[in-house]
């Protein structure tokens, strides 16, 4: 199998729009991940689900630090939030085994005084996937380290639960040590938009630092919620605080857009003490994490199937057919129109993806695309027209991750009749090696009731169940129809 | 084959039966380099001055053989004696049976005279018992070197085939340059090579044989133009996608054969040499892109799907419902997770299948 980039995209485009695949490679690149240095960490990403409910916004016994300002909130300055959660802030570094090298950094912080810190899933992801060549340290902003393991996993939300290793309770004293720790912001003071937040963490093994940004609601169209950040996260902060004035959690760092400035993504802290509820006492992680990643990314593609499902299609997408397009709710779409320079094939082209994509360590997956071409050959003729269209049907790739993490493609094809309307259809599935019971899909479609004009659609499904691939499909070829009858 | 005519051609006969016969130096070709008319036996060939053949090749002893002829019925068939002198070489009588310094070999001539090996060089002894095989036709290789007009016919097809392939591929306004390019460069590209195999036959034959290689150059290309049609025109009319999944297949029949008449003209008399070669070439050419296939893509034929559209109207197979379609997905879950099986079993052994690879 041939080996592709590391984050290939599922959709292929076909080479023909220059223009339009630049733009699309902005929105699709879009939040290239804040966190870590090491080598090509891919991007991780956002975020799903219903705002599970906060069950208890308040993470367990604030220490002192907490500088609760009584009635009439005064704003502390940034140097006082530093100096407020310094203690409570650490810097996560992923070690090889038996090398003292770090192959990568990212950021945490204290959440109980038992030692449990919260980080990003991506931070950790190499430890919790490939435990055998990988450990974890934390780092104080004093200069102290000591182990770490790992609780809980939240992959959805991008998020790592992990315990200090000198937090267990010392033979001599019985008790544990105690951590300062931060508190969560309660869930019933929501933020207003343009409120200051600051964002804490260790940029680029640099140092530990205070960011200052703004607060600006939750980020649109985004399949899990996630908290639009107007300020600079870099790498290496992944995984740290986002502060209230109080000096509250009210995030944790994830994301960041590299086509645009400031434009950053935190977890909402939420989902953050909803992963510390049900992971404190959880008992350390032994092995490889890939089976808790598989759990809940099959929990993923069947809220996503359904949801993608239940939201039906956009009308009016084409003159002569109903070709499928979702609409705007989870989903971009991004259209060009390219006229031929000499006299041949003229199309029209629309991509839509979603900002949603779930990390998991080498890749990422849970993502759907869609896309379409309508080609119009009526200066062309017959054969002409029929050569290109072929063409542009056979220029379709379906190999998205190495053979190390994804069976090579199968296809069926035939042609399938659409209340009149002759289509050919293929569908090819690929299965992942290490998340049983999850598949891609990709979907290919080509009208075949014109001889001068057509259109050509492909659907890709990442990391959903056999059954939802067939749903899926089903359901996308089910949307081709003559928009009039014939 | 009898006395009388051999009492015509030898007017003083010496020794026992006087038999004329012919001696004859034979090259790679089975063409004659030298003969030597034999009025008298024994003979002996040798490198030394003394011999009646005198073979100048270090290889050849001085006196390497005598050849003698053992007087024989009218009826009975000629009988040679072979005798080896003090050679260590040897000589070889027929194709490989090897008569020792010092000793000697009586052969039965089966009327197509006796061919031996005496150093380097390839005699053919005729005798006059031999049977004259009949006039052989020229091959086919030389009698197309002059028949120009249908491998011209097919020439011109060719090229009407690469103009329309061109002018289908290419958009109107840019049509002109490219069927001038295309044109170009593809008698170019046949001149050069029928132009180095007719080099080939000229340095083993000492003809070129360009017409024969035209006209297969021709023929091959117009098969390997048609092949790029009908395979893909009945794959989509049929939706057969096994049809062009697997019509490499037919591609390399019909280079080998291509090859194999080409080779026709350049080994002309090693036809079953040539065969193998051209058969060995297409078993080990398709065997090779069979296992590139499997390594590729897990499966044995060419195309992961059939992606050959053609004008709607051609389509004749019927379409299916979209829920038997997708109700025959069903048996790809097994294969998938077979094969996701094969390779670092999805849980456990992930971390070393990471080190593998």
């Amino acid at each position: 199998m041939k080996a592709i980039g590391p984050s290939s995209l599922g959709a292929a485009f076909v080479g023909i729009a220059p223009t339009l695949a630049a733009r699309l490679a902005g929105a699709l690149i879009a939040s290239a991940i804040v966190c870590i240095v090491v080598p090509a960490a891919a991007a991780p990403r956002p975020e799903p689900a219903p705002p599970p409910a906060p069950s208890e916004a308040q993470g367990p016994a604030s220490p002192a630090s907490a500088v609760a300002v009584p009635t009439a909130p005064v704003s502390l300055s940034a140097r006082k939030i530093y100096e407020q959660a310094r203690s409570q802030l650490v810097q996560i570094r992923t070690v090889l085994k038996g090398r003292a090298s770090q192959t990568s950094v990212g950021s945490g912080f204290f959440v109980t005084p038992q030692g449990h810190i919260l980080t990003n899933f991506h931070v950790v992801s190499e430890a919790a996937l490939k435990p055998e060549q990988h450990d974890l340290v934390y780092v104080t902003a004093d200069g102290r380290e000591a182990p770490l393991t790992i609780l809980q996993l939240d992959v959805l939300h991008d998020l790592a639960l992990l315990r200090a290793g000198d937090a267990a309770p010392s033979a001599a004293s019985g008790a544990g040590k105690r951590f300062d720790a931060l508190a969560f912001r309660p869930a019933n003071e929501p933020l207003a938009q343009g409120e200051r937040i600051y964002s804490l963490g260790n940029p680029l093994d640099v140092g530990f630092a205070v960011t200052q940004g703004t607060y600006n609601g939750l980020v649109k169209r985004s399949f899990y919620p996630q908290i639009f950040f107007g300020g600079a996260l870099s790498a290496g902060m992944s995984g740290g605080p986002a502060l209230d004035e109080e000096g509250h959690v009210v995030g944790v760092n994830v994301a960041r857009r590299i086509d645009g400035e400031q434009v950053s993504f935190l977890v909402p802290g939420e989902f953050a003490s909803a992963l510390l509820a049900r992971g404190k006492d959880a008992a350390p992680l032994v092995g490889s994490a890939y089976p808790i990643v598989d759990e809940q990314l099959l929990k993923h593609q069947a809220t996503l199937t359904d949801r993608f499902i239940a939201q039906g299609w956009k009308e009016a997408t084409h003159p002569r057919y109903r070709v499928p397009v979702p609409p705007d709710v989870f989903m971009r779409c991004w259209g060009t129109s390219t006229v031929s320079q000499t006299g041949g094939l003229d199309f029209e082209r629309s991509d839509c993806v979603m900002d949603t994509r779930i990390f998991v360590g080498d890749f990422t997956t849970g993502t759907i695309s869609l896309r379409h071409e309508s080609y119009d050959g009526t200066k062309l003729g017959a054969l002409r027209f029929a050569s290109r269209y072929a063409a542009s049907f056979r220029n379709e790739s379906f190999v998205r991750l190495s053979s190390q993490h994804q069976t090579k493609p199968r296809c069926e094809e035939d042609y399938i009749d659409r209340d009149g309307l002759p289509l050919r259809a293929v569908v090819c599935m690929r299965a992942y090696k290490k998340l049983p019971q999850l598949y891609d899909v990709a979907v290919l479609v080509a009208t075949l009731d014109q001889s001068q004009t057509g259109v050509q659609g492909r659907f890709d499904a990442q990391g959903v169940s056999f059954a939802n691939a067939q749903r899926l499909a089903r359901h996308y070829l089910d949307a081709y129809r003559w928009v009039a009858p014939h | 084959m009898g006395s009388a005519a051999l009492a015509q051609i030898e007017p003083s006969a010496l020794a026992a039966p006087p038999a004329p016969a012919l001696l004859e130096i034979v090259d790679r070709d089975g063409l004659v380099r030298q003969s030597w008319r034999i009025d008298r036996w024994p003979v002996t060939i040798g490198r030394a001055l003394d011999n009646t053949i005198v073979l100048s090749d270090p290889h050849v002893a001085a006196h390497h053989a005598t050849i003698d002829l053992v007087a024989a019925g009218d009826a009975a068939p000629a009988r040679v004696v072979v005798a080896a002198g003090e050679t260590r070489n040897g000589v070889v009588v027929g194709r490989r049976d090897r008569v020792a310094g010092g000793a000697a070999r009586e052969i039965v001539d089966d009327g197509r005279g006796v061919e031996l090996q005496i150093g380097r060089a390839q005699l053919r002894l005729r005798l006059p018992s031999d049977a004259l095989a009949a006039e052989q036709p020229m091959s086919a290789v030389a009698d197309t070197d002059h028949r120009w007009p249908p491998t011209l016919g097919f020439a011109v097809a060719v090229l009407l085939f690469v103009l329309a392939s061109v002018w289908i591929d290419t958009d109107p306004e840019a049509l002109v340059r490219s069927a001038g390019t295309v044109l170009l460069s593809t008698i170019a590209g046949g001149a050069i090579w029928c132009g180095l195999w007719a080099l080939l036959s000229k340095t083993f034959t000492r003809q070129s044989h360009f017409g024969w290689h035209v006209r297969v150059f021709v023929v091959a290309s117009l098969v390997l133009l048609a092949l790029s049609v009908v395979p893909p025109l009945f794959a989509f009319a049929f939706s057969w996608p096994w049809l062009t999944d697997f019509s490499f297949v037919a591609v390399y029949a019909t280079a080998a054969a291509a090859i194999y008449f080409h080779l026709l003209a350049v080994e002309p008399s090693r036809r079953r040499l040539m065969r193998g070669v051209a058969a060995t070439g297409f078993v080990v050419g398709v065997a090779l892109s069979l296992w590139f296939n499997v390594q590729r893509t897990g499966r044995l034929g060419e195309e992961l799907y059939m992606n050959h559209l053609f004008p709607p109207q051609l389509r004749l197979a019927k379409p299916k419902s979209v829920d038997r379609f997708i109700d025959g997905l069903a048996p790809m879950q097994a294969i998938l997770d077979k094969q996701a099986k094969e390779h670092g079993n999805g849980e456990g052994d992930d971390a070393r299948g990471d080190d593998d690879e």
